[in-house]
């Protein structure tokens, strides 16, 4: 405890500093009145079969998108607390039926058939459908739970995430009749459903960017026709269509339909008859299906998780220089990144799992996208650094390590539309309240009073140094106090950032990408900061088992992650030409526009 | 008798002075051994160069045969070749132009031989010849470095390397001598704005009618593809040109395919109110507008029209640009079947410098309809 204590205690703590806190009064800063909201409990029965009941669901009151907020430098403290969703029946359950899964998939010498049979057994394939329709109703945290062991086989675990989010989609978008009609084969688990939205780039300027289109015939059927990505191809099929030219609609296709041919990763529909999820709307469809963000996030983990443990296995048995592998300093720091990415992403997966859980109409969007993209962003990076230390040696087990993490950090979209959408998002959420403010910033002559008072606010913000007022450290373990501080600095700069970047672009903020893209890592960095520092502290404040090294993963990550993200903030503010992005695009630029070489071989000579 | 004196009174002494000068330099015979040589070729002019090294032991008149060669240079073809302005400063004798106290160095010592290697270095210069670090050695033992030609030398080496590849577009140290290597990399040169564009070079024969054999150098890009598939068919497309463009000293004429322009969007956005900014959908994996793409604003289209194609002949007649036309619709342009096309050719077609063997019609300010 003591080390802990150490380690996360700022090496300097300035008189100022000291005072205010000794002196500060807690209470008042503290808002009580949220802390203690009334807990709204929703019971569902269905009253044709009163033998069956709908599992209960224990929801808090709604809140304002968390993530959202922050790109207004507004944090929402009660999340401080880390989510604690599961019941202590839901805790016996799940861990009974993880036991199940792990004895088939922790088995190395089980076969495909054993895993899907096992899956069956325990109602995986309905793991998402009501009880009432002979599924469990698992919550987003059970599901991550489930989907950690069977990511140990990756191929089904991407299918059974497909499968999941499209259940849920389905149940969204099909009448109940034709829900019903559907389900059963559905959860039966013979023919899962993949999803495809995906399509190739365009090669012709005057063809569209989005071009499966969903025509009605005479007979009231609709029918698609176009081509789509498709990895996992498997039964049945839940795409995205355009209707009427320009509104986009899911339709699902049948096992066998006619017309659908699959080639390498692309299927092919010509004339094929679909049934439309008509009450899907678009925002429907954008919350379901990024949900998927979030298992591709888990899966990412696992497949991190497996790198380490095949790094781990490899070097335990060896020596070097007469002293074991593993006394090699290089060598365990490399373990030690990988083990603080993977707690820190496995941290945020549950935080946002629990955001979805536990509030009613959740908006988490931005959350599900920042989870998905923390890992893909960084757990490339660090598997390309363990695979380094078998080095040559065990070729074929690192490729297909690399191989199961690209194809995993670019399941269904790449990290940079990600992070537009991030950004985007986020700059969009904050345009609605700055918006008055940017227009005077923007037309400083017209409002002169107004920026005489903004440059004085703005003060302590142009010296990097904001004022730290949202008291995030009353709310964690008190250790943690210098690592909220740093929390605290990168939310509080959020605002300024944001305002900046819009006072800058105007309206073409939306195509200033290499400036969106920063904003959006920042972003996803202080998200998985918050959640690090609310898991750490509840895990040590109720005694669970090595609290002690998750109070030093947290304060190790976020100290990294501050500096990170000060960076990234403050190259934003610098502008284009500091950041030397200007130049590293016209770089690009010519290249891209030219056919000729950008540079001479350093051999090349004018004059002899 | 008063004719005698108004004349001698008229005459001024200095006038008298320069009579007795010009006497004098017209006694001097100039012997040009550049004059009687059959074939005008380095060769050659290297070889005079030897025999006049040859002919003396001192070398004399060196200065004045370095100027007469310098002057006979373009004649022979030799003016960008460095190897023959360095065979020149060999002419010059080694050594002896060397100053060796502070007030040689000071008032320019032989200064008429200094002027002379300056002059020649000029030459190089106005010809674009960059010399090389050995042309440094001869001028360091011919003048030492106190010499002027070596100042100036210092300079060039300066600035001309600088000035050597600051133009965008390459070109080869030596440009090709056929017409048709030419023709495509001036029209390489003109169309690098898209690198898009595909270069094709057709010959006419493959259009039946053709009545003028040659070939054509033709640029187009997909872009321009498009712009010209989505042309009003009512309104004829115009064919303009000759425009020249050069290839260092050499001249290329070309010929370019316009058409309308279309009306500009009018934007009346605000810039300003980033209330507006427009909420990403958000579905994984959908990117994009689900409309086709604009295409305004593109290179293509300037001020005067919409460049759909651009071409040189090898004859830059009109009825290779009719073939040319042709030979457009035949790969991949199948709207110029239908749409009218105006020749307005603004040049005289004879003065166009790619001629091959069909010398044009003069008729060109006037307006012919083809197609």
């Amino acid at each position: 405890m003591n080390i802990a204590r150490q380690l996360t205690k700022l090496p300097y703590q300035n008189v100022r500093r000291t005072f205010y806190r000794k002196f500060s009064v807690s209470s008042i800063t503290n808002d009580s009145v949220e802390a203690t909201q009334p807990k709204v409990q929703e019971e569902k029965f269905d009253f044709e079969d009163l033998k069956v009941f709908e599992r209960p669901e224990k929801r808090h009151a709604k809140i304002e998108p968390f993530m959202k907020n922050v790109f207004l430098s507004k944090f929402n403290r009660d999340l401080m607390a880390y989510p604690e969703i599961l019941t202590k029946d839901d805790s016996t359950d799940l861990d009974n039926r993880i036991a199940l899964l792990e004895k088939t998939f922790c088995n190395k010498n089980s076969t495909l058939d054993d895993r899907k049979n096992a899956l069956k057994q325990i109602h995986m394939y309905a793991a998402t459908v009501s009880v009432t329709k002979h599924g469990l109703a698992a919550n987003s945290t059970e599901l991550i739970r489930y989907l950690e062991v069977i990511a140990a086989d990756l191929d089904l675990g991407q299918r059974i995430s497909d499968h999941w989010v499209a259940l849920s989609a389905l149940k969204e978008g099909l009448s109940e009749d034709n829900y019903t009609s559907v389900i059963d084969e559905l959860i039966s688990g013979n023919d899962t459903i993949s999803i495809c939205i995906k399509e190739k780039l365009s090669d012709r300027l005057a063809q569209g960017d989005f071009r499966t289109a969903a025509t009605m015939n005479e007979k009231g059927e609709w029918r698609i026709s176009g081509e789509k990505i498709c990895i996992n191809q498997t039964g049945y099929i839940l795409l995205l269509a355009l209707t009427d030219g320009s509104r986009l609609k899911a339709f699902l296709i049948q096992p066998g339909a006619e017309g659908v041919l699959l080639k390498d990763n692309f299927v092919t529909f010509h004339n094929t008859p679909a049934t439309p999820l008509d009450m899907a709307t678009e925002s429907t469809l954008s919350h379901t299906l990024g949900i998927n963000r979030l298992y591709t996030a888990t899966l990412c983990r696992s497949s991190l998780q497996q790198a380490t443990q095949a790094c781990i296995d490899y070097v335990r048995p060896r020596f070097f220089n007469g002293k074991p592998l593993s006394e090699l300093s290089t060598i365990r720091y490399t373990i030690g990144e990988a083990i603080l990415y993977t707690y820190a992403c496995e941290s945020v997966e549950y935080f946002t799992a629990g955001l979805l859980d536990g509030y009613l109409e959740p908006d988490v969007e931005l959350e599900v996208a920042m989870c998905r993209n923390f890992i893909a962003h960084h757990a490339q990076r660090i598997l390309l650094k363990l695979l380094a230390i078998p080095g040559v040696e065990k070729q074929k087990d690192c490729l297909r390590l690399l191989e199961n993490m690209r194809s995993l950090s670019l399941r269904g979209e790449n990290v940079e539309d990600v992070n537009s959408f991030i950004a985007l998002r986020g700059v969009h959420h904050a345009s609605r309240t700055m918006a008055d403010e940017v227009k005077k910033i923007r037309n400083p002559v017209m409002n002169p009073s107004f920026i005489f008072k903004k440059v004085l606010a703005n003060r302590h913000q142009e010296k990097d140094e904001p004022k730290l007022d949202l008291h995030l450290y009353e709310h964690l373990h008190p250790t943690l106090k210098p690592a909220s501080d740093n929390l605290e600095y990168c939310v509080k700069r959020m605002r300024f950032v944001c305002e900046t970047l819009m006072g800058r672009h105007g309206l073409e903020v939306a195509s200033a990408f290499t400036e969106l893209n920063r904003l959006a890592e920042a972003a996803t960095e202080i998200y998985v900061m918050a959640a690090v520092l609310s898991r750490a502290s509840r895990s040590y404040c109720i005694g669970v088992r090595h609290a002690e090294n998750e109070m030093k993963l947290a304060a190790c990550f976020v100290q990294n992650s501050k500096d990170s993200v000060r960076k990234l903030l403050l190259e934003i503010v610098e502008g284009e030409y500091l950041n030397l992005d200007h130049f590293r695009v016209q770089f690009g630029r010519k290249v891209l526009d030219s056919t000729d070489s950008f540079v001479e071989k350093p051999t090349a000579r004018v004059f002899w | 008798m008063a004719n005698f004196f108004r004349t001698i009174l008229r005459q001024r002494p200095t006038n008298l002075l320069i009579k007795r000068w010009e006497t004098t330099e017209k006694r001097v015979i100039v012997h040009d051994p550049f004059d009687n040589k059959p074939k005008k070729n380095k060769e050659s002019y290297l070889q005079v160069i030897k025999i006049f090294e040859g002919r003396d032991q001192r070398r004399r008149g060196h200065v004045e045969f370095i100027y007469a060669a310098l002057g006979r240079m373009k004649e022979f073809g030799v003016h960008r070749d460095l190897e023959v302005y360095k065979a020149l400063i060999e002419v010059l004798p080694k050594g002896k132009f060397i100053p060796t106290n502070i007030f040689q160095a000071e008032f320019m010592h032989y200064p008429k031989q200094q002027q002379c290697a300056v002059d020649l270095l000029e030459q190089m210069e106005n010809n674009g010849v960059m010399p090389d670090i050995e042309m440094e050695q001869m001028l360091l033992n011919t003048y030492g470095r106190r010499g002027i030609p070596l100042r100036k030398y210092w300079r060039m080496m300066y600035w001309m390397p600088k000035f050597k590849n600051l133009s965008p577009w390459f070109l080869p140290d030596k440009l090709p001598d056929d017409t048709l290597e030419l023709a495509k990399l001036a029209i390489q040169r003109i169309t690098s704005v898209d690198p898009d564009t595909k270069i094709s070079i057709w010959q006419t024969e493959e259009i039946e009618a053709a009545l003028d054999k040659t070939w054509v150098v033709s640029g187009q890009s997909r872009l321009q593809q498009l712009l010209l598939a989505k042309q009003p068919i009512d309104e004829p497309l115009v064919i303009k040109g000759p425009y020249n463009v050069y290839l260092r000293d050499q001249n290329v004429t070309y010929f370019t395919l316009l058409g309308k322009i279309r009306d500009e969007e009018k934007d009346n956005t605000d810039w300003d109110d980033v209330s507006k900014i427009e909420k990403p959908i958000g579905i994984p994996g959908f990117i994009g507008k689900t409309t086709l793409p604009s295409i305004k604003c593109t290179v293509h289209e300037q001020d005067d029209g919409t460049v759909l194609a651009i071409c040189a002949t090898g004859s830059s007649s009109r009825d290779s640009l009719l073939s040319w036309i042709r030979l457009l619709e035949k790969h991949d342009n199948p709207v110029l079947a239908n749409v009218p096309v105006i020749f307005t050719l603004i040049a005289p077609a004879t003065d166009i410098s790619l001629l091959e063997k069909h010398p044009t019609v003069q008729d060109d300010d006037n307006i012919d309809r083809a197609g």
